[in-house]
């Protein structure tokens, strides 16, 4: 809670660095907040307290999310040097709004009442909403504010009528006596939860719900992109699991057939249709609709180790993601566009980037030694396990596909030349960043037992 | 100890060579040498304290991932010493036959060289299904890299083909594995991906049957048995000479390995009901591979179609369900690897030369280059089953004892050896004698050529005339194998 508290005062406090033009204390007082903020969700641990008459819980659960929120915000905001002062002169509106996203995502991993989830779904679409927006004079990034403002409202309809049908079905917001109720025979309840569902898809883009993704993520700036792709989705996906697993587990029965096929239906959109892009942001947007679908098959398995799973599965792919964004940002900004093309040859000019982007593709692909496969493995074993096999297979067959777009680029930084190609610059910050993510995936590769313990 | 030791030592030695380069070359190469030769002496140390090895020679087993039961769990036995020597012989020819050849960014190929050799011998020593997906994974990374930057012409292509192929099919494997995990946990209560602990596992004919094909997939991909051979010959004609070497010598053994280690013994009742469909498969391979091989012209892809045909004999001994047989198999094992192997490596020697592989183009080399000629003929008889050659012993046993098994299916495998001469003599005929379309600068072998060639004309002739010695060392985990046959036939 204290963590949670930090993270909003923190957003505030940039606010007024900005308004009194203190900009080179964002970064460092950012960065400050947020190492405090995970230290004080960490004293959390095992405490399992109840707050606000049990509108939150901050069990394991939350406060594991909440420090993988943090701690790969932390990341993000260590790219960000020089980074929002090429885009433009208010810097701390992108550090107070994305802190303020930040905020919301703890709150959607530690809700314990229907209300507070919507709020905290809210307080982190709104900040985005802004973000995706905030090149005013680009015209990409104002179809991409309204194209995810318009979708997103939409999608909150949907949440907050699902909200309605089960407080009706049920009577009470606060998700242990929903999940005590016993009304999951009644069709007022069934429909609750599959409005709710609609909603939450919409938010971590499982398909046929993610067609906002790749038009969004091109639209914004790259590191608002990886924000999208990391913390965002992550904490999606915890609300999404927390919700289901605390309060429908009992009525899992009911739509489990629906996620599955959820789950098919992204798994083969966010593929297929990556295969066909050429341009490297854009293939990392349909991958990460691709992502979703491994993790709803985590969500299948409620009670089976699936926060586990889940937890495993987010930290590999955010840290993987941060690599592949932050390289994609470097090269599209010194060879113009992130075109397939423009990573031609970048093994000869930057051995570091290209090897820190191949074990970053290579652990979203699952390749073993990287995070990534063991983030793979689990879920089909969290998913084996309850007896969906057929479904492990579709996904392992996916899992082929994804293979042959990431190595595409691979195929260009090693294998193919660019004659005129000068080495990429690379800030401290980045430099940094790199190895962190680097040492951790390769750590979490070979010693996966160090998360898969944590939940 | 000394298990992980062998494959740290690689994997150092293969960052080690890397880091190096940055300031000398030559030391990066040396150091390539040293770390795959201390391994050598290291498992010929194994050898002449156990030359008949009579169960686990060495074992090691630690906890790594507890909440799943995955451990890291090596053990060595006679089959596994045999392929370890093999891997290590190979390996230091592998880096010596580069020594000139690779000249583009070497630290960086030394290394991939370096970890393929880890993972080829992590996946001959582990005894935990999960670890060994792993390291059949760990192989497939610096192979795709080895092929894809060093390679020929249509190296691209070629590379992504091969990690597609190995990948899906591995993929298949992984899930078999999963899934024999929980159906061990059902019916035993032990989570647990130990392989001892599969082999107790009573599995219910259909489930086993399923399991066992995930697991074959995998295996005959890699092989490649027919129809599944399709990648090797761009993968084998498109490599660096040392690539090739590795893939014909080394990387086909795992897919065989994997048959003998693990879908016979933890099988062996749905293995023995896919026999006859095994033994086509194998001989089809022969005729259609060896068919193949005569009509190339590029003289590495001739090769690697012969790498098919030879390892038809392989696929028809493993599915013949006799402990001959098995000796047959992991002499194919040995002796391919050597003889293919240095064709390879002599089919590099002469693209150095001429800078073709078109055989067409070649021609009365035998004049300028007799050494070489020489070599090539060792080698090109041994691939035609020559008596006194290693490779003889293998065919013999592997014939010998697929008869009682199937016999139609024996003779039509016998008919291999006839297509094998053909194609065989035609290499000679066409490289070495006839006119001479166009002349090459003559150059017989230099000296690191004859240290590279020496060693394998004595290791096939010693193998050729001496077999009992490597028989003598596999037969008690050969044994074991052919005892775990289930049922009666």
């Amino acid at each position: 809670m204290t963590s949670l508290i930090i993270v909003s005062v923190l957003a505030v406090a940039v606010l007024y660095l900005g308004l009194f033009k203190y900009k080179t204390a964002l970064l460092p007082v950012s960065v400050t907040g947020l190492l405090a903020a995970a230290a004080m969700a960490a004293m959390d641990w095992d405490l399992e307290k109840m707050y606000f008459s049990e509108m939150m819980l901050f069990d394991n659960y939350a406060v594991a999310f909440s420090i993988l929120l943090i701690l790969t915000t932390l990341l993000i905001f260590g790219l960000s040097r020089n980074y929002f002062e090429k885009i433009s002169n208010n810097v701390a509106e992108y550090y107070a709004l994305m802190l303020f996203a930040l905020a919301g995502g703890v709150v959607m991993v530690s809700f314990h009442n229907l209300a507070m989830l919507f709020i905290g779904i809210e307080i982190l679409s709104i900040s985005l909403y802004v973000l995706a927006g905030i090149r005013r004079k680009d015209p990409a990034s104002n179809e991409a504010s309204l194209k995810y403002f318009l979708m997103g409202a939409f999608a909150t309809g949907f949440l907050l009528f699902g909200t309605a049908l089960i407080y009706g079905a049920t009577g009470s917001f606060n998700l242990a006596a929903i999940a005590s109720s016993g009304a999951f025979e009644s069709a007022l309840f069934r429909a609750g939860v599959l409005l709710m569902m609609v909603g939450l898809s919409f938010k971590v883009s499982v398909a046929p719900f993610h067609t906002w993704t790749p038009d969004v993520y091109e639209g914004s700036p790259g590191l608002i992109a990886m924000f999208m792709a990391t913390v965002v989705k992550t904490a999606g996906f915890a609300a999404f699991l927390r919700l289901f697993l605390m309060a429908f587990a009992e009525a899992s029965a009911f739509w489990a057939i629906t996620v599955a096929i959820l789950c098919i239906l992204t798994l083969f959109a966010g593929n297929i249709t990556a295969v066909f892009q050429d341009r490297f942001k854009r293939l990392l947007a349909w991958s990460s609709v691709s992502h979703a679908g491994y993790l709803l098959l985590a969500i299948l398995a409620v009670g089976f180790s699936a926060s586990s799973a889940v937890l495993v599965y987010t930290i590999a792919y955010s840290l993987a993601s941060v690599a592949a964004f932050g390289i994609m940002i470097l090269v599209s900004r010194a060879r113009g566009n992130d075109h397939l093309d423009s990573f031609n040859g970048l093994a000869r000019t930057n051995p570091f980037l290209a090897f820190t982007l191949t074990l970053a593709v290579c652990s979203l692909a699952g390749i073993p030694l990287t995070a990534g496969f063991f983030g793979k493995f689990y879920v089909f074993k969290v998913a084996l396990a309850q007896g969906y096999t057929w479904l492990v297979v579709l996904a392992v067959i996916n899992a082929m596909i994804g293979i042959y777009y990431y190595f595409k680029v691979i195929i260009a930084m090693y294998m193919k030349e660019n004659a005129n190609a000068v080495a990429i610059q690379l800030n401290p910050g980045f430099r940094l960043v790199l190895s962190i993510v680097v040492f951790l995936i390769f750590l979490f590769g070979i010693f996966p037992g160090l998360i898969a313990n944590i939940l | 100890m000394i298990l992980v030791w062998l494959i740290l030592i690689l994997l150092l030695g293969g960052l080690l060579s890397w880091l190096a380069s940055r300031w000398n070359v030559l030391l990066a190469r040396w150091i390539a040498l040293g770390a795959v030769a201390v391994n050598f002496v290291l498992t010929a140390g194994i050898w002449f304290g156990n030359p008949v090895p009579v169960g686990w020679v060495a074992e090691l087993d630690l906890e790594w991932i507890p909440r799943f039961g995955i451990h890291f769990h090596l053990a060595l036995d006679g089959l596994s010493l045999l392929m370890l020597l093999l891997t290590f012989f190979l390996g230091m020819l592998g880096v010596l036959c580069s020594w000139k050849e690779i000249s583009y960014r070497p630290g960086f190929f030394h290394f991939n060289l370096l970890w393929v050799l880890a993972g080829i011998t992590g996946v001959f020593l582990t005894m935990d299904l999960f670890l060994f997906y792993f390291f059949w994974e760990v192989m497939l990374i610096p192979m795709y890299f080895l092929i894809g930057i060093w390679g020929h012409a249509n190296r691209i292509y070629a590379a992504f083909k091969f990690f597609i192929f190995t990948q899906a099919s591995g993929l298949f494997m992984l899930l078999a594995i999963l899934s024999l995990y929980y159906v061990q946990a059902q019916q035993t209560g032990v989570y647990s991906f130990d392989y001892f602990d599969f082999l107790e596992t009573p599995l219910p004919f259909k489930t086993a049957q399923w399991l066992m094909f995930g697991f074959l997939i995998a295996f005959i991909v890699k092989l490649p048995a027919f129809p599944f051979h399709n990648w090797l010959p761009d993968a084998h004609g498109e490599a660096p000479t040392a690539g090739s070497l590795v893939l014909a010598g080394l990387l086909l053994k795992t897919g065989a390995y994997g048959l003998l280690r693990f879908v016979v013994p933890l099988f062996p009742e749905p293995a023995m009901a896919f026999a006859p469909w095994g033994m086509l498969m194998g001989v089809i391979g022969i005729l259609y591979g060896g068919k193949l091989a005569f009509a190339q012209n590029d003289l590495k892809r001739l090769i690697a179609y012969t790498s098919v045909s030879h390892m038809g004999f392989v696929m028809l001994g493993v599915f013949a369900f006799t402990e001959l047989a098995y000796q047959g198999v992991v002499m194919q094992m040995i002796t391919h690897g050597i003889s293919t192997g240095a064709l390879f490596l002599l089919a590099g020697m002469l693209y150095e030369r001429t800078h073709t592989r078109d055989i067409t183009r070649m021609g009365g080399l035998w004049k300028s280059s007799p050494a070489l000629g020489a070599a090539m003929m060792v080698f090109v008889m041994a691939s035609l089953g020559l008596p006194g050659l290693g490779n003889f012993i293998a065919e013999f046993l592997t014939l010998n004892g697929s008869w009682p098994a199937n016999r139609l299916l024996t003779a039509l495998a016998a008919v291999g050896l006839v297509i094998a001469t053909v194609y065989s003599l035609r290499i000679m005929q066409k490289v070495f004698f006839g006119p001479m379309p166009q002349t090459w600068p003559a150059a017989d072998l230099k000296p690191r050529e004859y240290l590279i060639m020496i060693p394998l004309i004595a290791a096939i002739i010693w193998l050729g005339l001496f077999p009992q010695k490597t028989i003598e060392t596999s037969g008690h985990a050969v044994t074991e194998i052919s005892l775990k046959k289930g049922g009666s036939r």
